[in-house]
């Protein structure tokens, strides 16, 4: 069923009720628990969720409705769908003889019996919609909306109670013919053709258009792809578009997620893991949400919000469950029936409702009907399993179990034989090997990107080995088992971790320690040890020096020391990109310092190798600026440029050096020694000639300013 | 007798981390001879270990696939 559990209903029960303003929940409370006293609010609410455990309450509540009311419950009971959107409600109530279709769902609402659904249900409730002008006041107005679609939630424990209910219609029976044999599917075409259509979504999502269609290349291969648009094996009538039936109920169903204008394939519902009947149970469920195919005209991509397929096909279904034991309808009688009395196809008697195609093809495909042939043509009844999955039986059929159903052939060709296949073994087999064709005997290929693909789904080279064997009808060839191994050996020689957490140890021994202790880590360094998923740690043996996300910016970390050279990286801050930022031009060394500080020197055979690799001083500049905070320093600008600079001169020089730095601006700017300076080196310190010198020393002396000589 | 509780191991952590480990060093200098592979790391924390630019981890296993490689995705 795909009704969640009594814990997801009672919370977003309690989730709604908390979105309806007080006057309006006063108003449900008294109708449905009828308090004495005037309760607040918030015990009012706790009343209400605890009504729907008090079932002699809830039966007593469903007493007091209009048999209308009961009918329309008993038939969202049979559908085991409790979402229904409002406009295949009133549609039902109307085919059932209801002169108002929203009367009876306006007085459901009103005593609690259906529920708005006000967010998604199954889904965490939104913050901010239960406060002031957020409230629900009105059910009348709520129902008018028409954009988008309202729809209702029917609790099952309501639902379940009336069952049973006489709906006020009758279907025509027919005996069987004498000696005329009994067919039912084996339920299994749609599964099949649904894991194909998942390996392939899984490849390529299918993509959707703006108007609900799929783009044309997608909307191809659903009608050419062999697989998914074949007849199907087990119908009776032709299933238009088979492969658009097969997308539109793997969405309802969960098999595909709609995500961005795409379906894309996620992993296999839990249904899955169940017997072939729950599977079946969960599709007839998921029926009413089909969107974008219908039994009368196959794809359509919906030109309008309502769709009266899902009401017109429950319709039929329930007027077989009418049927005494052992009777038979005839498809075509059920047919008119319902386009008789229902709304949209009253005064429209050619346009084709598409419910015997509907019987015929997807219903007794789903093994929910059996078919017997009359004179007339076929004739119909519910199976066991439609029994079950309208609710009118309690137990499932059970059907004889072939566990070796699998040949697995020497060229990875593997036969299944289809009567041994349940939903949790083609689910399986469809994660290791590829479809490639359906029939009684199915045929899967196993190839590289398949077993690839399930071991990326979780799977083990064991784990496909052992299903292999369980389920095979002979010993699993060497041929095969060699290329598992050698495909599974492949996978092993590159792991991407996407988001790990990388440990950084102070030394190899602590290391070693932390992994002896049970820490789940892969050692890539005598230091480091990667744990894929950050949930497997086990905090409680370690004490966090430093955190660091690797998905942040670089950060400051490092400081330059004063010989412009020596680095010092300040540890807790420090990010695995710095070391192998710095091991490019620098050398690690064994410097004293502060705890919690690792030193790196540039030295010129560091920088000399970084600059082989292609390392340049604009590199270098923006690495200080980024890692120090600070421009890069001289000592390290010169070990970058050094082996480009011109060659420098190494010479003696002559200085006159004065007293003060205005002595030596008067010599260098007086006409008579201004050209007899070479060149100032600093405030007080000037370069002559030697030649010049004895001219220099006469004008200086004319100056009456005396020069020492040059110690000897 | 209380048995003494084992001392916490000092450790730095780097969360979020994407690296590609591979089997040897050969297989890392052939990957990283790819230019659009080699674009996208950004550092070898060892001879095996690559560091992935952070957000392109992706890009990466697609190019690795297209490559014809079959990489474990942890």
């Amino acid at each position: 069923m795909t009704i969640g559990t009594n814990e997801r209903w009672t919370f977003h029960l309690r989730h709604t009720l908390k979105r309806y303003d007080d006057a309006l929940l006063r108003q449900v409370a008294h109708k449905l628990c009828k308090p004495r006293n005037q309760w607040p609010v918030a015990e009012l609410l706790d009343r209400i969720v605890s009504a729907f455990d008090n079932l002699a309450m809830v039966d007593r509540r469903l007493k007091e409705m209009p048999s209308a009311c009961r009918r329309l419950l008993s038939l969202i009971a049979q559908s085991r769908q409790p979402r229904w959107p409002v406009g295949s409600l009133v549609e039902i109530l109307t085919a059932l003889g209801a002169a108002d279709g929203l009367a009876p769902l306006l007085t459901l609402l009103e005593s609690g019996l259906l529920l708005p659904e006000l967010y998604p249900f199954g889904e965490k409730p939104p913050e901010d919609k239960h406060t002031g002008r957020g409230r629900l006041r009105d059910f009348s107005v709520w129902l008018g909306r028409s954009e988008p679609m309202p729809m209702v939630l029917a609790s099952p424990v309501v639902t379940r109670r009336v069952l049973r209910e006489d709906l006020g219609i009758e279907c025509p029976s027919v005996t069987m013919p004498p000696n005329s044999a009994v067919h039912e599917g084996d339920g299994l075409d749609w599964p099949l053709r649904m894991a194909v259509l998942w390996q392939q979504a899984l490849g390529t999502p299918l993509r959707r258009t703006q108007q609900g269609g799929f783009f044309k290349r997608d909307s191809d291969r659903l009608e050419a792809e062999p697989l998914l648009s074949g007849v199907p094996t087990d119908v009776l009538a032709e299933v238009p578009d088979p492969g658009f039936f097969a997308a539109a109920l793997a969405l309802a169903s969960g098999l595909l997620r709609s995500e961005q204008a795409e379906l894309r394939a996620g992993d296999f519902p839990s249904a899955w893991s169940n017997a072939l009947p729950a599977l079946l149970g969960n599709f007839w469920a998921a029926l009413p949400h089909l969107s974008g195919w219908n039994p009368a005209t196959g794809q359509a991509p919906l030109a309008t919000p309502g769709n009266p397929y899902p009401s017109a096909c429950l319709l039929a279904m329930a007027l077989l469950a009418r049927l005494p034991e052992k009777a038979w309808a005839d498809p075509v009688v059920i047919e008119q029936i319902v386009g008789s009395r229902h709304p949209y196809w009253q005064g429209k008697p050619s346009s084709p409702t598409g419910i015997a195609s509907f019987l015929l093809g997807i219903a007794y495909s789903l093994r929910l009907v059996q078919a017997t042939k009359s004179d007339a043509g076929w004739l119909v009844r519910l199976s066991p399993l439609g029994c079950w999955a309208l609710g009118l039986s309690d137990q499932p059929p059970t059907a004889p179990q072939f566990k070796q159903t699998l040949l697995v052939q020497p060229n990875l060709e593997m036969l299944a034989y289809r009567q041994g296949l349940t939903p949790s073994l083609i689910a399986s087999m469809s994660k290791i090997a590829t479809w490639k064709g359906l029939g009684p005997a199915c045929t899967l290929q196993l190839e590289p990107s398949s077993v690839y693909r399930a071991l990326e789904m979780g799977e083990s080279l064991s784990s496909i080995v052992q299903l292999l064997e369980s389920h095979g009808m002979k010993a699993l060839p060497t041929a095969v088992l060699d290329s598992l191994r050698t495909w599974s050996n492949k996978r092993e020689r590159i792991s991407v971790y996407a988001a790990g957490a990388i440990f950084e140890f102070a030394s190899a021994a602590d290391m070693t320690e932390a992994i002896a202790r049970g820490l789940p880590a892969n050692r890539l360094t005598d230091r480091l040890a990667i744990v894929a998923r950050e949930n497997d740690i086990d905090y409680k043996h370690f004490r966090l020096t430093g955190t660091r996300d690797y998905t942040l910016p670089p950060e400051r970390c490092v400081d330059v020391e004063p010989d412009g050279v020596t680095l010092s990286v300040d540890l807790a801050r420090s990010d695995l990109l710095l070391e192998t930022e710095l091991l490019r031009f620098a050398t690690p060394i064994d410097q004293t310092g502060s705890p919690g500080k690792r030193y790196f020197q540039l030295t010129p055979v560091s920088v000399l190798a970084a600059r082989q690799h292609g390392l340049s001083l604009t590199n270098l500049q923006t690495w200080f600026v980024q890692r120090t905070g600070l421009p890069i320093t001289s000592a390290a600008a010169l070990l970058t440029t050094g082996p480009d600079a011109p060659p420098a001169q190494l010479r003696r020089l002559l200085v006159l050096r004065v007293d003060s730095d205005a002595l030596a601006d008067g010599l260098q700017q007086w006409p008579a020694t201004r050209d007899l300076i070479a060149e100032r080196l600093g405030p007080t310190a000037l370069v002559v000639a030697e030649e010049n010198v004895a001219l220099l020393l006469t004008r200086l002396a004319e100056l009456g300013l005396n020069v020492e000589p040059e110690p000897v | 007798m209380i048995e003494k509780a084992p001392t916490r191991i000092p450790v730095k952590l780097h969360r979020n981390v994407a690296l590609v480990l591979t089997e040897d060093a050969l297989l890392a200098e052939e990957l990283l001879a790819h230019k659009k592979l080699a674009a996208d790391i950004v550092g070898r924390l060892s001879d095996r270990v690559l560091l992935v630019r952070a957000g392109r981890v992706d890009a990466v296993v697609q190019e690795l696939r297209r490559l014809g490689h079959t990489p474990s995705v942890l």
